[in-house]
């Protein structure tokens, strides 16, 4: 009976193309323009464009705002003065400012960031790349600038001084202080979005199959089901398997794209990757079938889920990266699948590992898959009576 | 009818359901005999289809019993086999072909693999669907998802079988096939709970027929007997005016006919009716008012149920 359900089912959709591109083609969509926007981060080049006002115009000015410019790849705009740049922040014509005021070898703060007050990130981002131009562009200012500290604690003699400071300005750039490796793994940000975007999609795709369950009671389709010799279970049971099953492979197609497009590796990590995939799609059947049975028709089950699935998106980490929350909405995620899933995806994708957090995630995900469908095996038997 | 001869396949006993305190079933006995059809009439909320919930055992009963085949088709999955339903609605999957939708349906009602292609094959064959058999239900018009939906209640040979309003909004031809077919299931000793508003439909088909009003089954009869003793030879007469006016009112009323419509309409059974619409059509000329309609016909199953309604009430 519940092949029977499957065939129905796959048929079904089968037959119905717009509902196969928003099941299979829809989410890789989002994912990649989620990918496109907030995995920028991850890859190490934030696109800022920043204003400009060199009021000193001197031979080092100049070589620090080429050297700035060529970091921001040409971002950096020219405006005549300081007003105009606040108004160009202000405005959103730029993202943060970058203001010389003094001589760079000789004044204590030569350099002013300005900064919007809702785009920090950006100005942080220009003080690193103004910080790095001079340390490793502009070598021979530094060492003039740490020479006329260091001239009265070390007594220098003005001899000693001139030798020191009138090395070529080709200078080699120090050794850098801090030195950086990339750990193997991919790209965790597009890894988290490719699990935050795939149970999102879960969610919604579930629900619109197990909607169904309300047209076939409205159409007296569930009636004439009810006389299966099979009764209730089997039939919600064919459409719990099926949901998975439709889940599991849509979350596959995400995956395959993140994989191709974003090197997340998805291959190297099947076995794990598959048993979270149909977890997660388990889990969105069981929670759907629930909500579609306890609701008496489309135009009540519609918004409620929706209203349900979005909150349960926004504190489990589908739409903004969990890190970012406050510490109690990171533990409210906790009661989410989002938050298992995206967790139990970075685990096995990101660190390559099957550990405790995953197999957790796991057990919660079938615990969610078995309290929906028992829960809608209650009411569907109670409502036939 | 259900006699000694023939086994009753369905068994209501003082079947009860109430929701709050309006009782959609109240104290209903019917039984349904093999090779009986059982024609179900009543106004709108009358309890009709709470009715065919309960003999499917798709609704339990505050009080009282259902039974088909001595079973309680609620709790016993074999004795469901044997029970078939065309609901008023086309239950059936939009997206699959006839054939598809009958093959799984007959997988469902337990058919084995082997089984169900000379079934589906019947059962397109009986209600004349197998030229559409490979096309979509949701492509075909009303009258094709009509037959498939009967096609489907009877593919696996039910000795039970509810229809519900089976042959709503089709047209002739196929109103005649669906007749020969529920004719020929009757033959064939198939049980039918035939919920109808076609007074032809019942007519022709129904051994018996029974009258719900409010829950309850207020007449029960043979459905020629049940006629002549309601009507006893009248006929019914229906007017139809272009315009409601107060003059008229007298003189309608005072010859027994009933208002509806807003006073548009006016319609009752009378003993000589052609004699009363003669009188009728002159005295609207004297008070000026435009006849659009007089018809004078053998009485509907609405007249029916008025007249079961005001026997009960007595």
């Amino acid at each position: 009976m519940i092949l029977v359900m499957l065939r129905v089912m796959a048929l079904s959709l089968w037959r119905d193309r717009i509902g196969l591109v928003l099941v299979f083609v829809l989410p890789p969509l989002v994912f990649i323009v989620f990918a496109s926007v907030f995995g920028s981060g991850a890859s190490g080049s934030l696109d800022i464009r920043a204003g400009l006002v060199d009021q000193v115009n001197s031979a080092d000015s100049r070589r620090l705002v080429d050297s700035v410019q060529q970091r921001l790849s040409g971002r950096l705009i020219r405006t005549p003065d300081a007003a105009a740049l606040e108004n160009a922040i202000e405005s959103g014509r730029a993202d943060a400012g970058l203001l010389v005021l003094g001589d760079l070898a000789d004044a204590p703060t030569p350099v002013t960031v300005l900064i919007h007050p809702g785009r920090r990130a950006a100005g942080e981002i220009l003080t690193a790349q103004v910080n790095a131009a001079v340390g490793q562009d502009l070598p021979e200012l530094m060492l003039r600038r740490e020479v006329a500290r260091l001239k009265p604690i070390l007594a220098l003699t003005p001899d000693q001084v001139r030798h020191v400071t009138g090395a070529p300005s080709g200078l080699a750039p120090p050794p850098p202080f801090v030195a950086q490796r990339i750990l193997p793994g991919g790209d965790p940000l597009r890894i988290y979005y490719a699990g935050a975007v795939s149970i999102l999609f879960l969610m919604f795709t579930a629900m619109q199959g197990a909607m169904s369950l309300i047209d076939e009671r409205r159409a007296g389709l569930w009636l004439r089901l009810g006389l299966s010799t099979g009764g209730v279970a089997p039939l919600l049971g064919g459409r719990m398997v099926w949901l998975t099953a439709l889940g599991a492979t849509q979350a596959l197609v995400l995956f395959l794209v993140a994989a191709v497009a974003y090197n997340v590796p998805l291959l190297a990590n099947l076995p794990a990757w598959s048993v979270t995939a149909v977890s997660a799609a388990a889990a969105s059947a069981g929670i759907s079938l629930a909500l579609a049975a306890a609701c008496q028709t489309r135009e009540q089950a519609q918004p409620v889920s929706t209203f349900i699935f979005l909150i349960l998106a926004a504190i489990g980490g589908s739409m903004a990266p969990r890190f970012l929350m406050p510490e109690a909405l990171q533990t409210l995620g906790w009661l989410t699948p989002h938050a298992w899933v995206i967790e139990a995806y970075q685990t096995v994708l990101w660190r390559g590992l099957v550990n405790e957090t995953v197999a957790q995630a796991w057990i919660v995900l079938a615990s969610f898959a078995a309290w929906g469908f028992a829960a809608a095996l209650w009411i569907e038997g109670r409502r036939r009576l | 009818m259900a006699s000694e001869q023939t086994e009753v396949v369905l068994r209501l006993a003082q079947a009860t359901r109430r929701y709050g305190h309006h009782a959609a079933l109240d104290q209903v006995d019917l039984a349904v005999a093999e090779g009986e059809v059982y024609a179900l009439v009543g106004r709108n909320g009358a309890g009709k289809s709470t009715l065919a919930k309960a003999a499917i055992g798709a609704l339990a009963l505050d009080a009282g019993s259902v039974r088909v085949l001595g079973a309680d088709p609620s709790r016993d999955r074999n004795v469901r086999r044997e029970i078939g339903i065309a609901p008023q609605e086309i239950a059936l999957y939009p997206h699959l072909t006839v054939a598809e939708n009958l093959d799984a349906f007959a997988a469902l009602a337990g058919l084995s693999r082997a089984e169900r292609p000379t079934a589906v094959a019947r059962v397109m064959d009986e209600t004349v669907c197998a030229d559409r058999a490979g096309e979509r239900l949701d492509h075909l018009s009303g009258g094709w998802q009509r037959r498939a939906n009967l096609a489907a209640a009877i593919v696996h040979q039910p000795r039970m079988l509810v229809l519900d309003e089976p042959t709503e909004g089709l047209d002739p031809e196929t109103r005649l096939i669906l007749r020969h077919l529920i004719a020929r299931l009757r033959a064939d000793r198939t049980a039918i709970l035939l919920i109808s508003h076609n007074a032809e439909d019942v007519v022709a088909l129904a051994d018996r027929l029974g009258v719900m009003e409010a829950g309850r089954l207020i007449v029960e009869g043979r459905p020629a007997e049940l006629m002549a003793e309601a009507f006893r030879g009248r006929t019914e007469l229906v007017v139809r005016l272009s315009a409601a006016s107060s003059s008229v009112e007298g003189i309608l009323a005072s010859r027994g006919l009933a208002p509806s419509d807003g006073g548009l309409c006016w319609s009752g059974t009378v003993a000589d009716a052609v004699t009363l619409a003669r009188e009728i059509e002159m005295a609207l000329l004297l008070v000026d008012v435009e006849l659009l309609e007089l018809t004078v016909r053998p009485p509907g199953l609405d007249a029916l149920i008025d007249w079961a309604t005001a026997s009960a009430a007595q």
